[in-house]
């Protein structure tokens, strides 16, 4: 009878280890409680996605490098675990935290009253408190660019959008793109798909497929992860001998589909990330929105030079006279209000 | 439509192998909720293998062969030492995006690369047939795949040995071990075989449907397969069709979105699971589950 019972007790235990182990496998690596210049950063999602958290991981890197901070950082995808991995890290006297991306505002806000003494930095996003702040990025520039190119070179008309979630920041981007195709080229079609998620790469394939499809012949995502699928659709169709073309954004992807992605709009993550820690640092913060956009060159729209000769030179010079424009802040891109 | 036909295909391949595998787990008695882990397990499994060895037939063969090393974990805890079978199937799903999450990090550090893909190989003459020739023989060997062993599975639960040893566990372990049947022994070989068809679906979507591997990419599949084998009543035949529907379904869904309709992008994601419950809501009729389905087995109790 006991032996039954010890053994029944192993066998709930041990799937509890598992679980144990499992959790503890996704998370990253404390620091100690030693005195210095503590940054931390919270992601939303894996730092190996190429992209938009890849870049803050990198950022958060060069902190740690040029700033001598120690650093650390956790993953985290619930608002319950953006709120407790704040309250860990400014308990723990970090003096900086990163949360990355539009949906951490409230629980900075939440947590850093509690904690006056930490400084919390979102991105993106307009909840300013005395040490709550959100760093701008305008990506809308660089994508507004992207619209014109599409629609000064479509042969359908038709482009295509592709989001992970529908967030405020993303549903800007597009914004703007459609703002560039229509002031480049009046009646212009630009079709959205959502995929509901960040990772799953079959579905965002299958959503540039159906776009496709449509006649769509140029795509931009923002699908962080799930993106890589767009790509390969796009890819496929280029093999084929079709003339489409896809954007990377975030990060300079022109090389993970070289014949396929036209230009990248990119965003310099690391080089604002130290740039808002070195102010923290040197005692300049101020409770102000940090806007970073073209002007400050954290912004760029990357050409592939493999695909640069089918741009005609005409669209080519106009994507260089608005740049210039929207640098000296000529130009304002239409944006979501957020 | 044809495109329509053939994403739905497609689609629906994955979905269909991992709910064979969860029917012959299932019809042993034993209930699997660790689908999707062993899925993404099957995908890491593929992919890593198919980077490192350049051939994407040995990357389907290492995806199976991961998840089956990971079944033989369920197995141990749910066969051999009795354990709860859904908090097992929980851990596994944990463990699953843990490790394959940590695994990719470790390996590939930066970014997952591209790994080789299968491409689609049309079937000569039968490809041309019209409406359905592009839907069932311009595809991805894993349709093939399903092809051959959806009737092979059907023929082997209704009329072989080791499938009607296989019912006769699941329906009750307690005559079956009376009649000499290895109730142990045949719910290890199902939960085993189970698990390689996971990971065989697994791999299909970081081999076929995608070219590399993210985190979380089954992207909740696993869990789809298992209200399959419900909807498909615990029949290959029932879960082809169910597993059309749905695949059917989403391609459908994105298509909607991409014809630039003015529906919410939330209800179009939203459409293959409520037709999914509508249809189960309408189909009525008893439930064909094993009855012993969920039920640990102990020899000596009464």
């Amino acid at each position: 009878m006991l032996g039954s019972r010890t053994s029944s007790l192993f066998s709930l235990m041990l799937p509890l280890v598992l679980l144990v182990v499992s959790v503890s496998a996704g998370c990253g690596g404390g620091s100690g409680e030693e005195s210095g210049f503590r940054v931390a950063l919270l992601t939303p999602g894996s730092i190996a996605d190429g992209g938009w958290n890849a870049g803050a991981y990198s950022g958060l890197l060069r902190i740690r490098d040029e700033l001598g901070a120690r650093v650390s950082h956790v993953e985290t995808r619930t608002p319950a675990e953006f709120e407790e991995s704040f309250r860990d890290y400014a308990s723990r006297g970090y003096d900086l935290i990163f949360g990355h991306g539009f949906e951490y505002q409230d629980a900075a806000a939440r947590v850093g009253a509690e904690f006056p003494s930490s400084v919390f930095v979102t991105t993106s996003g307009n909840t300013v408190r005395a040490n709550v702040v959100p760093m701008v990025f305008e990506l809308e520039q660089a994508t507004y660019l992207c619209g014109v190119l599409a629609a000064r070179m479509s042969r359908s008309g038709r482009l295509g959008l592709i989001g992970g979630i529908d967030l405020p920041s993303i549903r800007s981007t597009f914004l703007a793109f459609k703002g560039g195709a229509q002031a480049a080229r009046a009646g212009v079609e630009v079709r959205e798909v959502f995929i509901g998620n960040f990772d799953d790469t079959a579905a965002a394939r299958e959503a540039a497929l159906a776009l496709l499809e449509e006649d769509v012949d140029f795509v931009l995502h923002q699908a962080n992860e799930a993106g890589r699928g767009v790509f390969q659709a796009v890819a496929e169709r280029v093999e084929k001998g079709e003339r489409v073309y896809a954007f990377g954004t975030n990060r300079n992807q022109n090389d993970m589909a070289p014949e396929a992605v036209i230009a990248s709009a990119t965003l310099n993550i690391p080089a604002a990330f130290v740039e808002v820690a070195r102010r923290v640092k040197q005692g300049r913060f101020e409770a102000r929105p940090l806007r970073l956009g073209m002007a400050s060159d954290i912004v760029r729209l990357e050409m592939n030079e493999r695909l640069q000769g089918r741009i005609p030179s005409e669209v080519a010079e106009e994507l260089v006279r608005l740049g210039e424009q929207i640098r000296k802040g000529e130009l304002v891109v239409p944006r979501g209000a957020f | 439509m044809e495109a329509l036909l053939e994403a739905a295909v497609r689609l629906a391949v994955p979905l269909l192998l991992a709910a064979l595998g969860e029917l012959i787990i299932e019809r042993s008695g034993i209930i699997n909720i660790g689908t999707e882990g062993l899925m993404l397990c099957g995908a890491f499994g593929g992919f890593a293998i198919a980077v490192a060895s350049g051939s994407v037939w040995l990357g389907a063969a290492g995806g199976g062969a991961a998840a089956a090393c990971v079944g033989v974990l369920f197995a141990y805890f749910v066969v051999v030492r009795r354990a709860d079978q859904i908090v097992v199937g929980t851990a596994i799903n944990l463990l699953a995006l843990g490790a394959t999450g940590l695994a990719v990090r470790a390996l590939y550090p930066g970014m997952a690369p591209v790994s080789p893909t299968f491409g689609t190989v049309a079937v000569p003459l039968l490809s041309e047939l019209p409406v359905i020739g592009g839907a069932l023989f311009r595809q991805t060997p894993y349709v093939y795949l399903c092809l051959l062993i959806t009737p092979l599975l059907a023929f082997a639960l209704a009329r072989s040995r080791p499938g009607l040893r296989l019912r006769a566990v699941g329906e009750c372990a307690r005559a079956a071990d009376a009649e000499g049947v290895g109730v142990s022994r045949t719910r290890f070989a199902a939960v085993l075989l189970g698990s390689l068809l996971a990971g065989l679906a697994g791999s299909a979507l970081s081999l076929a449907q995608s070219n590399t591997f993210t985190e979380g990419m089954t992207a909740g599949r696993g869990f789809i397969a298992l209200t399959i084998v419900i909807f498909g009543r615990w029949r290959p035949g029932g879960i082809v069709l169910a597993a059309l529907f749905f695949g059917a379904a989403s391609a459908l869904q994105h298509r909607l979105q991409a014809r630039g309709t003015d529906l919410p992008y939330q209800l179009t994601l939203m459409l293959p699971y409520v037709l999914t419950l509508l249809v189960l809501a309408l189909a009525s009729g008893r439930s064909s589950a094993p009855a012993d389905l969920g039920k640990a087995y102990r020899r000596e109790s009464r």
